[in-house]
């Protein structure tokens, strides 16, 4: 089913040439958003031509997460929810495309965790990040996979257990973020421009074998990457590659 | 046209399992290379029927003789394989009104189909054919037509048994070739059951909802058997890339078997993969996009059993059904890959 961007109630969608920008106009995250946001992820990998995909929020405001609207005291406990937001932050970061993120303001729990599934992330000066989820009495969804691995062990017990709010300073400190920028414009389109020819194949298998590096061990790893280094130079693009490197028109 | 479903399923192998330590022993493998990739298989161990070594600790077998073991373990694995797949659904074999055999490890006229009936209670007037000599991907190259027969003949009974003794092809002698044949396949045999009813009452197994195949000439004879005129006997040989060709052509059958569908790959459930062998299984995790997870069967089938060949499908299937994980709606796939070079696959949905 083609998307129809108008019909959505809790983002904003446009393509630009290569880059899709992707804008979250709901703060928090219930399952309207997850739908959507499944959506926009099928419209992109079946449909849109473009390579790279800009993730931001409106009004100054990223995500401030969860909505507790979804869940109510009276009642019974449900996981399925959860299942569904994991599923989606699983699928955004094996999405066929290059993906930016745009922090602005407090970025909370699942805010944060949705940025730590894109490939860069660009942080505004006065923007903040927490994962704020074990101080409400539940856990920051699979960030508790993820985050070790940006910051290592020690400080991911720090942030989750403790929930400390994280500045800009912090946050590039750690490896949280690539870049604070007060332009946040030209900082975009600088990192959009950094992907270069943005070679869907040749980053999304060496996305893959990173996310994949703390889970196998080497001979494992050996194998996986022969495997996927097989596909990338038998592709078009590294074709080129070649052409170019012999003096030849690609 | 009613659709055909798989109803049931069994496997069979023989009674020993050998470690690769213990054959690389059996046998006094001493070339570094070939017990290197002995060791590098991914594979623990293997069910196998392995001939006495004589002094030099060669296998003493000939090309007779193995013909002879493929004929004899055929009948018994085939026995056992297709009790197990009829127990417990009220069939007998005399119930089966069409048999379709696979075997590619040794060259019988008449084939397996004239020996089951002979010997195991089919009726005589069961239509048969023999799948013989396509390799491991024959599996779902029967599978077709025995679905299509079944959707023909509503409510009449198929059986498809796939029967390989694959040690029935071993030839030593001290090559990497033979080596990497030697490492990796397994004996094994399974069969499985297909009906299409005519009233198809809701039951929880899958309607095999179609196939795609595709050839890849240019690596025609990058799995091929020859002649070895010094051993006397036939040879399977392996091209080196082989696995990472086959991997790099695997998603052009299956985007064109979800997309004649509609579905892409994040809408499978279940991937029933051909344990061919590492190389090959990572290609295919890495080109059709699939993780280590979607492929656990076929990597713990490969490491408990090898290659079984054309079986093997099915024995990931039969691991999967034992998860008891699967849900009513689910799609899943099968693969196999072969010589020809070719990748088969088919459409399930429970």
């Amino acid at each position: 089913m083609a998307l129809d961007p108008k019909r959505l109630q809790t983002l904003r969608y446009a393509e630009d040439g290569t880059v899709a920008t992707v804008t979250l106009t709901h703060p928090r995250i219930d399952m309207r958003l997850v739908r959507e946001l499944t959506e926009v992820c099928d419209h992109l990998e079946d449909e849109s031509p473009t390579r790279v995909v800009v993730l931001r929020g409106a009004g100054g405001v990223f995500c401030q997460g969860i909505d507790f609207a979804d869940f109510r005291p009276d009642e019974p406990v449900d996981i399925h929810g959860f299942n569904k937001w994991e599923k989606l932050c699983a699928r955004v970061e094996r999405l066929q495309k290059v993906t930016i993120a745009v922090l602005e303001g407090p970025v909370v729990g699942g805010g944060v965790q949705l940025a730590l599934v894109t490939d860069a992330r660009i942080m505004a000066p006065g923007a903040t990040l927490q994962l704020n989820e074990v101080h409400l009495g539940f856990l920051p969804g699979m960030a508790t996979f993820r985050l070790a691995k940006y910051v290592g062990l020690g400080h991911a017990r720090r942030l989750v257990l403790r929930c400390p709010v994280v500045g800009s300073d912090e946050a590039l400190r750690l490896g949280l973020v690539d870049e604070v920028a007060a332009d946040l414009e030209t900082a975009v389109a600088r990192t959009v421009e950094s992907f270069g020819p943005a070679h869907v194949v040749a980053v999304t298998l060496a996305r893959r074998l990173l996310d994949e590096s703390y889970q196998f061990g080497f001979e494992d790893a050996l194998g996986h990457f022969l495997a996927a280094q097989h596909r990338a130079i038998s592709q078009a693009e590294f074709l080129a590659t070649l052409r170019r490197a012999h003096g030849r028109e690609a | 046209m009613e659709s055909a479903r798989i109803l049931a399923v069994g496997t069979s192998h023989p009674p020993d399992r050998y470690t690769q330590q213990e054959i690389l022993e059996r046998f006094r493998v001493v070339n570094p290379a070939v017990r290197e990739v002995f060791q590098a298989s991914h594979i623990d161990g293997r069910y196998l029927v392995l001939p006495t070594a004589d002094e030099s600790g060669r296998p003493t077998e000939t090309q007779g003789e193995l013909l002879a073991k493929h004929r004899r373990w055929a009948l018994r694995l085939g026995q056992q394989a297709i009790g197990r797949c009829l127990e417990g659904t009220g069939l007998g074999a005399s119930d089966i009104d069409c048999l379709c055999c696979v075997t590619s490890t040794g060259f019988m006229l008449p084939g397996l189909t004239a020996m089951y009936i002979k010997h195991l209670g089919f009726r005589v007037d069961c239509h048969r054919a023999d799948v013989v000599g396509m390799g491991c991907n024959a599996g779902l190259n029967a599978l077709n037509p025995t679905v299509a027969w079944a959707r023909a003949n509503p409510g009449r009974n198929a059986l498809l048994v796939c029967c390989e003794v694959n040690s029935a092809l071993y030839v030593y002698d001290d090559t990497l070739n033979t080596g990497v044949v030697n490492s990796l396949f397994g004996d094994g045999c399974a069969a499985a059951l297909v009906r299409a009813d005519p009233l198809d009452e809701p039951r929880f197994a899958p309607r095999v909802l179609g196939f795609e195949s595709h050839l890849i000439p240019d690596a025609w004879d990058a799995m091929i058997y020859v002649w070895d005129e010094a051993q006397g006997k036939f040879s399977f040989q392996l091209a080196r890339d082989v696995p990472y060709v086959l991997g790099l052509h695997a998603d052009i059958p299956v985007d064109a078997l979800l997309r004649r569908h509609g579905l892409r790959v994040r809408d499978i459930s279940h991937w029933l993969v051909h344990s061919g062998g590492k190389k090959v299984i990572d290609a295919i995790k890495y080109t059709v996009g699939i993780t280590a997870h979607d492929v656990r069967h076929t990597t713990g089938v490969l490491r408990d059993m090898g290659n079984l060949g054309s079986g093997s499908f099915l024995f990931s299937y039969q691991r999967l059904l034992a998860e008891r994980g699967v849900r009513r709606g689910d799609y899943g796939v099968m693969m196999t890959m072969g010589p020809g070079s070719t990748v088969e696959t088919a459409l399930l949905r429970w």
